[in-house]
């Protein structure tokens, strides 16, 4: 079911409505396909059921149009209007039908044909300067005579002759008595001095050895031909003395020319790269593996959540929360793995290349990307109290809704072919499967209660149709019917999402005008607020004189601070705000900023105790505080926005050098912004309390909503605030840290935290509370 | 037919066929910008592709570890580049994909430099194009034409580009072309002979109704591109200047660090993708619409720590609220400097005499009014050089022409030397001698009885108005009216049936008001697809910069001038 997830504005199915199939929710784009479609594909299916299901959904869509008209105008044409995709007959270019790729031609078989012609070639070369390597350095060159040696050596290879050659082949300078001859005892050419290159022992039989290790494996009969490395450096069969032990004291070392050293270098360099995994690639690997895992595990989890937060009893809620622990386990996995590969080779000497660090940083952004995008999109659990009161009210809403419906299905029995059928049935007090035409609705238990949404109607009466369906085994029908099911919650909540939006229009308007003095403030006190601030601090020593318990005091005072931090958060929204970056912002000293970070560093924990032991309620000072925001004598509130939209300022300018691409800040929201946990529904909350709220007909008895039913509990209980409530918040706070922390946003990274330390205080005087 | 989605595919098929593990994407400047237009970093970034590079850039650092995919123009010094890395590769496999069709000796110099053996694959992919819409591309040519003749390297840079876009779409079309174009014919007779050469590349499934390769020039009409516009892509890129999605905010007063340049791309901004078409009024209400709901999801301040459920709203809000901010501030403050510049330049009071001037055909009126605009102070050189412009186009052979007068008004407004020139110049490039379509006096029956019904009726918004010719003209052709006399068929070959897939092609540059007239098009006639491409995207600026690379530097006015000043071509 797709209730969890209502579709936010923008949302690309809302531009497609049209033209998806009824039955099956097939995106086809274009009418002509969905005719075509609907015809192979559901003709063969029961007549009634669909026509039916179509009358049905005609009526929701009616409801929601009627609902639409009743709200406020501004709304409905801003909204709707403005992510609406028109059509006039023709076809907007973007919905244009998918393609297929486009014309592609391969060269690579003549790439590849060419390129083994020459790679023979230098095969041959190199393999031949190997060999004679090896020759060379087979026997004790320290216990060897000059003379023999060199011997041996021209046996080899052919020295060319002396007299051939009057000037060096590479610089071409004469040669003379002074500037003699050399022979490289790889190819036999002759240069000067100045162009003679050495080979070192333990270098050739590094590159000897090798091609022996090459050649066991390559003469295995399971070694790929097709293996880019080194495949064909392997025959070199002829190789039988093997190159012993070679004495390491000895340094004499071998003489050749500039190419062959070229060539063995570039060899050397080969056998290094394949022996060698650079710790990248190792942890790397690791970090897939874990996203794999996610890839794998979320959605069945994101199933399983959906399923008990609509109140269902399919999966049991610890398992659920079992493998929520399992993923989250595996979110922080990741979150190390890639904070590692981050700081890779940071405090090594020489540091690593900017290349390198930038590859770091990439592989840390996207892998935040991904957490922020599946982590955020993991829906939270119903604790056990809710789930039993999901699963109650459940029932309700079912017995409800069929006692709705059957009502209603009298009154237009007339309109359908069934209804003959289904007006029997409503006598009957159980609803009971009677023919393939359709399911009634369950009507176990009838209470009265007005439902004024007809949606929900709607969808509860689905919700049972499919309950008789599965008893009946009709599978088919299931399907269908829990597609369909799933249209209607979606419209559902579109409702709602716009009914939250008017609702808390005022709201931001209010805050509009507050962000406004603030920033009034902002700009003109900036100078006298460190100076207020001192003279704050000296008030409270004054004041500590006076109280008893001075250091409780002080705490508190601490609290309140904390608090105050809490409340720049709103500061920091501003920053998107274009009008709220004036220059007399950017101007702000950064040194004055941060000052205040240091504090409340080290406070939480000593508070937290001294809170705990003192018998004063925090509550109350948390709730009392907040009205103080505009108070002067607060300096940090207004501290705050400066520094991050500097802040911000530089990270972004950072970006925008190594990157050729865009560096959308937004774009690295967007795939958080697809949580579940659509933040619309959260917006009810206030809106409920403060607008009373009197007109919204989906305020009571709502049934498969999970949200809807959050709204409840906090209602009813408003005080006191669940622990699991908490604990959620907690991971999603922590969430928004490590975000922060990786776009570099110190500040708000500060801001986050003191929020995560203050829930977390609420959590533990919850659990006192709990125990008192 | 989609320009944006054939590239796309390209790439992502490029990315895919790698297989899993670090990549980097190599490119040259100009697949860089290819590459761009239609992804983002993040989105392909979560496809394992961790670096972009630029192939001629020293400061890469061998990373064995890393694939790489090669995006490149088959430009001999690509071709170079790719073999000086291969010798020395950095990387440790590389998938090759070059974007236009290369020869077989390239191929072998390669082939022969990988000693190492790192290639793995090696294939043409045409994304040899800018795809700026779905229906629209472009090819950043700036000055494609000398006189009115090719510039024989910007004619083989527009035959690959016209071909790729040919490949990419799976289109082996029929060809059209304007007679009365030297270049138009040229062009054709160019596309022509590589489909012939390479057709076993244009060997595509055939469709019913064959698809039709218009090709246009763009001194048929030089109104169109000197407009003012008020539809907010074309506004935007003629006030501020579009550049590859980009749009340079630096000159704005008062302008943030982060929004200094600002990328406008339909294909990851909803709210541009909504409003692009849409004019300026418009766009102003969807502005502020878009504020309150920006509003409305910032978290509530006063609330904040109240209870624990508005901290949960806040955390929940967070992220979506994060990405609004990023769109609201960009739109708000473009908006905000186009009205800025709308007022500061007078544009509305310009924009209408513009539009008289283009649609209507009283002489007197217009005459006045440009006369007393040019009075105006807070007109801009160029907007009075653009009146004059459009006079000069459009009464070019008026019995009572005023010109002369009206050049030395310009004189005495202390316009400059480069503008007045122009003025020729334009009239050079574009006047009625040049012309093959009639754009300002419809000569047949229908048109003319349409433009008097229209006078009859008054026009809905006086700054929208005029039309470009481009749009009679695809009308024409989607009906199968378009005279065969003035656009021949190049070939036997004629086209029986109406046209469905549509590729017109404009040289010297298309326009966004051209983009907007082609896409109403699409979306007013079904069956009939049509895609706009021309050698650039101009906006009155570049286009004058085209006239005046073209060679066309006009007469100066005044036999007292100086001598000829050194010509501004490149």
């Amino acid at each position: 079911m797709a209730c969890g997830c209502p579709p936010p504005f923008g949302d690309p199915a809302e531009v497609r409505e049209g033209f998806l199939c009824p039955l099956c929710l097939k995106d086809l784009r274009a009418f002509q396909q969905l005719q075509a479609h609907y015809e192979e594909e559901h003709s063969g299916e029961d007549r009634a059921v669909r026509a039916q299901l179509r009358n049905l959904v005609q009526k929701a869509k009616r409801a929601k149009k009627k609902l639409l008209k009743q709200e406020d105008d501004r709304t409905d044409s801003g909204s709707q209007e403005r992510y609406e995709s028109f059509s006039y007959g023709g076809v907007d270019p973007y919905m244009w039908e998918p393609q297929e790729v486009g014309a592609m031609r391969s060269h690579l078989s003549d790439f590849k044909k060419h390129r083994a012609a020459r790679i023979d070639h230098y095969v041959v070369e190199v393999n031949k300067l190997i060999i004679r390597l090896e020759k060379l350095t087979s026997f004790d060159r320290a216990n060897t005579e000059s003379a023999k040696i060199r011997a041996i050596e021209k046996s080899v290879v052919p020295w060319v002759n002396d007299q051939d050659v009057p000037f060096c082949p590479d610089c071409g300078s004469k040669f003379s008595i002074r500037n003699r001859r050399h022979h490289c005892r790889l190819c036999g050419s002759i240069m000067c001095k100045k162009c003679m290159e050495l080979v070192s022992l333990p270098l050739a039989s590094k590159l000897t050895s090798a091609s022996k290790e090459a050649l066991s494996s390559h003469t295995s009969p399971s070694s790929s031909p097709n293996s880019v490395h080194g495949s064909r450096r392997g025959s070199i069969s002829s190789i039988s003395s093997v190159s012993s032990v070679l004495d390491e004291k000895d340094d004499d070392r071998i003489r050749c020319c500039q190419h062959c050293k070229d060539t063995l270098l570039k060899r050397e360099q080969q056998i290094d790269e394949r022996e060698y995994t650079p710790e990248i690639v190792k942890l790397y690997e690791k970090l897939r593996l874990c996203m794999e895992k996610v890839d794998q595990k979320a959605p069945e989890y994101i199933k399983m959540a959906e399923s008990l937060n609509a109140g269902e009893t399919t999966y049991n809620l610890e398992h659920a929360n079992d493998l929520r622990v399992e993923i989250q386990r595996v979110y922080e996995f990741i979150d190390a793995l890639s904070k590692k590969i981050l700081n890779l080779g940071l405090h090594e000497e020489p540091q690593p290349h900017p290349k390198t660090l930038q590859l770091q940083r990439m592989i840390r952004y996207s892998a935040t990307l991904f957490v922020q995008e599946k982590l955020l999109g993991l829906m939270s659990l119903p604790t056990k109290d809710q789930y039993e009161e999901l699963k109650k009210r459940r029932l309700h809403m079912a017995a409800l809704e069929a006692h709705r419906r059957q009502e209603e299905k009298q009154k237009d029995s007339t309109s359908r072919s069934v209804a003959a059928v289904n007006g029997d049935a409503s006598n009957l007090k159980k609803g009971t499967v009677r023919k393939s035409e359709g399911w009634l609705p369950t009507s176990s238990v009838s209470r009265q209660c007005e439902i004024a949404d007809p949606l929900l109607q709607q969808i509860d009466n689905i919700t049972s149709f499919i309950k008789q369906a599965k008893a009946a085994n009709r599978l088919d029908e299931v399907r269908m019917l829990q597609e369909n099911l799933r249209q209607l919650q979606d419209e559902y909540d579109q409702q709602q999402t716009l009914k939250a939006i008017e609702l808390s229009k005022k709201q931001a308007e209010e805050e509009e005008m507050q962000r406004e003095e603030l920033q009034v403030l902002c700009e003109k006190e900036w100078e006298r607020e460190h100076h207020k601030f001192m003279s704050q601090h000296s008030r409270t020593h004054s004041l500590d004189f006076r109280e008893v318990k001075q250091h409780q005091h002080e705490v508190t005072k601490e609290n309140q601070n904390l608090i105050a931090h809490g409340l720049d958060l709103d500061i920091t929204q501003m920053k998107g705000n274009p009008s709220s970056e004036t220059t007399a912002v950017q101007q702000l000293p950064a040194k004055d900023n941060f000052i205040f970070p240091v504090k409340p560093q080290n406070v939480p924990q000593h508070d937290k105790d001294q809170n705990r032991a003192a018998c004063l309620n925090p509550f109350e000072d948390e709730t009392d505080t907040p009205l103080s925001e505009e108070d002067p004598a607060n300096p940090f509130a207004k501290d705050i926005s400066p520094l991050i939209s500097f802040s911000n300022a530089i990270v972004q300018s950072d970006k925008k050098e190594y990157n050729p691409f865009e560096n959308e800040e937004d774009e690295q929201t967007n795939g958080a912004s697809v949580s579940t946990s659509n933040p619309f529904e959260e917006d009810e909350n206030p809106c409920q309390k403060s607008g009373g709220n009197s007109g919204n007909p989906f305020e009571e008895g709502s049934s498969t909503n999970p949200f809807e039913v959050e709204d409840g509990n906090e209602i009813s209980e408003e005080e006191a605030i669940e622990e699991e409530l908490l604990l959620q918040q907690i991971d999603n706070i922590k969430a928004y840290i490590f975000d922060a922390k990786h776009s570099g946003r110190m500040d708000e990274v500060e801001v986050l935290t003191e929020n995560l330390k203050e829930l977390k205080y609420t959590l533990a005087k919850q659990k006192e509370k709990s125990n008192c | 037919m989609n320009a944006v989605l054939a590239v796309k595919q390209y790439v992502a098929k490029m990315i895919e066929d790698s297989g899993p593990g670090m990549k980097v994407l190599l490119m040259d400047r100009e697949t860089t910008g290819v590459v761009s237009m239609v992804y983002t970093q993040s989105e392909i970034l979560q496809k394992e592709v961790y670096l972009f590079e630029r192939i001629d850039s020293f400061n890469r650092e061998p990373m064995k570890h890393l694939k790489a995919i090669c995006f490149l123009r088959p430009t001999k010094e690509n071709v170079e580049y790719l073999i000086q890395e291969l010798r020395r590769p950095k990387y440790s496999i590389y998938f090759i994909y070059f974007s236009n069709v290369i020869s077989k000796s390239d191929i072998k110099s390669l082939a022969e430099a990988d000693e190492q053996e790192v290639v793995a694959e090696v294939q043409e992919f045409y994304g040899d194009y800018i795809a700026v819409n779905p229906h629209v591309f472009s090819l950043n040519l700036l000055g494609c034409c000398q006189g009115r003749n090719w510039d024989p390297a910007q004619l083989a840079r527009t035959t690959q580009g016209l071909t790729a876009l040919l490949l990419s779409l799976k289109k082996c079309p029929m060809i059209r072309y304007q007679l009365s174009s030297e270049p138009a014919k040229r062009l054709a007779e160019c596309v022509k002979q590589v489909i012939t050469k390479e057709y076993e590349l244009f060997d595509f499934r055939r469709t019913e109704v064959p698809p039709l390769l218009l090709i246009l020039d763009r001194s048929d009409d030089a109104i169109t591109p000197l407009l003012n516009q008020w539809t907010y892509q074309a506004m935007v890129h003629e006030l501020l200047g579009i550049n590859n999605n980009r749009i340079d905010l630096s000159r704005v007063p008062g302008i943030s660090k982060d929004l200094r340049e600002v990328v406008l791309s339909a294909e990851n901004d909803e709210f541009y993708a909504n409003n692009m078409y849409l004019n300026f009024a418009e766009i102003g209400s969807n502005i502020k619409n878009l504020m309150e709901d920006f509003q409305k999801r910032k978290p509530k301040e006063q609330q904040k720590l109240e209870s624990i459920a508005d901290m949960k709203a806040f955390v929940e809000n967070y992220p979506q609220f994060k990405k609004m901010s990023g769109t609201v501030s960009k739109h708000v403050t473009v908006v905000g400097e186009l009205s800025r510049l709308v007022a500061e330049r007078n544009l509305l009071e310009v924009s209408e005499v513009e539009q008289e001037l283009a649609c209507q055909n009283d002489h007197s009126s217009a005459l006045q009014n440009v006369r007393r605009l040019l009075q105006n102070p807070k007109v801009t050189e160029l907007d009075a050089a653009r009146l004059v412009m459009l006079y000069a186009l459009h009464y070019e052979r008026h019995s009572s022409n005023s010109l002369p007068g009206l050049l030395t008004d310009l004189r005495n407004r202390g316009v400059s030397d480069k503008y007045r020139k122009l003025v020729s110049a334009v009239v050079e490039y574009g006047g009625k001698r040049v012309r093959g379509s009639d754009l300002f006096s419809p000569k047949d029956a229908v048109a003319i009885t349409k433009q008097f019904l229209k006078g009859l009726k008054g026009v809905e918004n006086v700054y929208t108005q005029h039309q470009p010719l481009l749009q009679e003209t695809l009308d024409q052709l989607i009906k199968g009216k378009l005279k065969d006399s003035q656009f021949p068929y190049l070939g036997p070959n004629t086209l029986r049936d109406r046209p469905q897939d549509i590729i017109v092609f404009i040289i010297g540059g298309a326009t966004y008001e051209e983009a907007l007239a082609v896409y109403n098009l699409n979306r007013t006639n079904p069956g009939v697809r049509i895609v706009l491409g021309g050698t650039t995207i101009h906006n009155t600026k570049s286009f004058l910069e085209e006239v005046t690379a073209a060679g066309f530097r006009g007469r100066s006015t005044e036999s007292s001038q100086a001598p000829p000043r050194p010509s501004s071509r490149r």
